[in-house]
Order: structure tokens, then sequence, then C-alpha cells
């Protein structure tokens, strides 16, 4: 049976939700305690920049999309990532955790590389990769990372907040899945062309030089943050869970080695990380990011505040 | 926030005002440049982006090459430039103005590509979470009055 996308669309437009809607001053703030928010804030600044180049990968994905109401539904999530960073950093604000002028706090050097990645190469990345990477950050940032910061988090406006984000990204991830679906079921040669044209050079140097040291330091950031190690191991379980459960997504070669890495990810053991994640780590912390030049505008886009004029 | 429908914003004073944009690219390319001198502030809400050209070009030949390089001219920031580049599925119409990128690099004009999903009694509100407050918003589409709040 052909999943109904047009419905899927039309969902999307009637859920629309706006950083307006939330009363941002409600009591609760409170109990975001000292040694609480000294916890958290690198935590939520790492998931305001997720967020916001998650944002970006959706614009990517709006140019690949196979069918132009995909293309609508993807242009839908590439706003609703750039909403759930903003409402996000409008928490930060919330919680004191901004400065006075109120900007995002700088990206470390590996978010900085795959801004420049996506800059330089996310257009032409090939649809299956991308459509593949997607939903395993998605799973990872609902089922781990969101999760936790429930669990840490008290305050009323936050769980509100991600009640709408919780019910956004449920939506992400089945039509993630469905597309990886519509993917998965075109004709064999097509997929083993475009899997071959996923090694070209620029995709596999981003693979190693760039994603593999950001994961690595995010997981390792985050789990030093508290976060325990089942849960990233349930998100992944999630990702191969319902990856598992299509028809043709199992056709995709991406995904196959997406699944593969992000297993050798979550286990810490694994010969993985010790010769090359951590080694990528360490190089990368060497680039100075004058290098990188300017990133484009839409790096400056995220605000926390709820009207502009 | 005023609701000025069709060509009603020419019989308008928008002297001073915050003003948005919110109609097909074609009728934005020749709103644009024509308020942008008065208001105070202009968003350009676009749905999806269209070619422009300069100056009228036969349907034949590089025409897509002249818009390329007309917007690469006209248009300094990379990201606006992508969001004017209209995708695969993107419409196959090409509007002739000589002056809607010079009108959208003015500094007080604004470029919104976000999903408009509302109007509302204080302005119009996108699918990244953010209402954009406006004094007047002029629509091609009448129906937006069922939907204003």
């Amino acid at each position: 049976m052909t999943y109904d996308f047009d419905a899927m669309l039309q969902t999307i437009k009637d859920k629309q939700w706006s950083l307006a809607d939330i009363e941002w001053d409600a009591p609760g703030a409170e109990t975001m305690t000292d040694e609480l928010r000294a916890k958290m804030q690198p935590f939520l600044a790492d998931l305001v920049w997720i967020e916001h180049v998650g944002a970006r990968g959706f614009a990517s994905l709006a140019r690949k999309a196979p069918t132009p109401v995909v293309r609508e539904i993807y242009e839908y999530f590439h706003a609703e990532e750039q909403k759930h960073a903003n409402a996000e950093l409008a928490l930060m604000k919330r919680w004191g955790m901004l400065d006075e002028d109120g900007s995002i706090p700088e990206p470390n050097i590996n978010v900085k590389l795959a801004i420049k990645t996506l800059d330089a190469f996310g257009d032409s990345l090939p649809l299956s990769a991308l459509a593949t990477l997607i939903p395993l950050l998605e799973c990872a940032l609902d089922g781990a990372l969101v999760k936790f910061l429930l669990d840490e988090v008290s305050d009323p406006v936050c769980h509100e907040v991600f009640r709408h984000i919780n019910s956004d990204e449920a939506r992400h991830i089945t039509v993630d899945f469905q597309v990886l679906e519509l993917i998965g079921a075109g004709p064999m040669h097509r997929l083993l062309v475009e899997s071959a044209s996923n090694l070209k050079p620029q995709v596999v140097l981003g693979l190693i030089v760039v994603f593999v040291p950001l994961i690595n330091k995010m997981r390792d950031n985050i789990v030093a943050m508290g976060l325990p190690e089942q849960k990233l191991y349930n998100a992944v379980k999630r990702f191969r869970t319902i990856g598992g459960r299509g028809e043709y997504t199992h056709r995709i070669p991406a995904y196959h080695v997406l699944k593969a890495q992000a297993a050798m990810v979550i286990d810490r053991s694994h010969p993985y990380h010790r010769l090359l994640a951590d080694p990528m780590v360490k190089v990368t912390s060497f680039v100075p990011a004058r290098i990188l030049g300017r990133p484009q505008t839409w790096v400056d886009e995220v605000t926390h505040e709820p009207v502009a004029s | 926030m005023k609701i000025l429908y069709g060509d009603e914003w020419r019989a308008f004073d928008l002297t001073g005002l915050s003003v948005g944009v919110l109609v097909p690219p074609d009728q934005a390319a020749r709103i644009v440049p024509a308020v942008v001198g008065s208001a105070r502030a202009v968003k350009v809400f676009q749905d999806s982006p269209v070619w422009v050209v300069p100056v009228a070009v036969p349907r034949v030949g590089p025409v897509v090459s002249l818009a390329r390089l007309h917007l690469r001219m006209a248009v300094r920031d990379a990201w606006t430039r992508r969001l004017l580049t209209p995708g695969r599925f993107g419409s196959r119409e090409v509007v002739v103005s000589p002056s809607y990128y010079r009108a959208l690099e003015q500094p007080h004009c604004k470029l919104v590509a976000w999903p408009v999903y509302a109007i509302v009694e204080h302005g119009v509100r996108t699918a990244e979470g953010i209402e954009h407050r406006l004094d007047v918003l002029i629509t091609a589409n009448p129906l937006g009055k069922a939907k204003a709040a």
C-alpha cells in the first residue's frame, strides 16, 4: 500500500504552532537550580545547534525530494527544525543561560566543520545518503537527548514546549522512513548507481573528517553530562526496528552503512573509537576556525524572540 | 494590521509603515520595488521562487542562464540566492523585473521563505515559529480574509 503523503502534508499544516503560543514568563523557571543550569547549559547549546544544522539538512532534502508533495513536506520540516532551535533558545533565555544580547552560544569546531560542509556540498549530497542520515539523527535526538532533558528538568513550560516538539518529531520520523520506502522501492540499478555516487571524494571525506568526529564529540559530551548510554542504545535500536519494518528500506545500501556505524558509535569498547573516531576528534580540534571562513547567513537566523517586528 | 487585497495598496499611503507582501512571485516582482521606497520595513513572504530576468527576452535560448547570471550579479548573499533559486519542481515561469532583486537588497527589505501558515490579528505566522508583526499586509488572495483570526 502506498503511503498518503498528501494527507500527511495536510496534518502538518493543521498542527502548526508558534513560539507566541507559549507563555514564556509562566511560573516554573525557578525550578532551574544553579547546579542544574550549569549542567544543562552546554547540553542545550549543543541541542540548539543540532536542530539548527538538522534544519539545514532538510533544506537540502527539499531540493532532492522525489515528488512535489514530499518537497513541500520537507520545506515544512526545515522550518519546524528551525522552530525547535528557536524554542530551545527561548528556553535557554528563560533559564538565564544566554548572555545579554541573547545570541546562541558559539558552536564547537566540529559543528563549524559540519556547517561548512553543508554550505559547500549539502545540496549535492545524494538523496539516499541524506534521507537515511536524517532519521538516524532524529531517532537519537528524539529517543535519547530529549528524553534525557525531560528527565532532568521539571519546568512545566519546558514540558509544554517539548509536547509540541515531540509531536512534530513523530511526524518527521514517520515521513523519513516512508521516504526511505519510496527510495528503496525504486529500481535496483538506480540504487546502486546512486550508492556508487555516494563514494565521491567529498562524501567520503565529509563522512570521515566531519561526521565521525562530530557524532563522537557530541556522544561523549552528552554522556559526560549524565545521559545514560542505554538511551543511545535504545535510540539506535529504534532506527533499526522501524527501518526493519519497511518492505524496501533494506535495499538502500546507505541504510546498512549508517546502521553499522551507529552500532559502533554506541559501543564505546568498539575499535572504531580507538582507531578512527577518537583520533579524528583530536585532529579536528587543531583546525583553526578562521580558515573555514564565514558561514552562510542561515546560521544567524535562529532567534529566541517569538515576535519579529 | 490592515489587509490590502489586489491593487488596493496603490491608493494607500505606506509611508513609515511596516509592510508584508504575500502574493505570487510575478506580483511580488511588481509590488516590492514600488513599496520599498516609502515603507519603513518590508517583508516579502515567498511561497516558491521563480526565475527573474532584468529585460524581456524571447522564451527560447538560455533564458535560465540569463536569470541565473542576473541573480548572481544582483544578490550578494549566497543563502538568499539559494532561497531565490527555483528547485526541480519549481515554476517554469520567468518574470521580467529590472528592480525586484535590487529592492530585496535594500537593508529594510527582508525575504522570508518560511511557509506562512496563518494570518493573525497583528501579523503573519510562519512555520519557523515566529509571528512577523506588520502594519499592513498586501495579499492577492481574498480567501486570506477567511483565515484571518
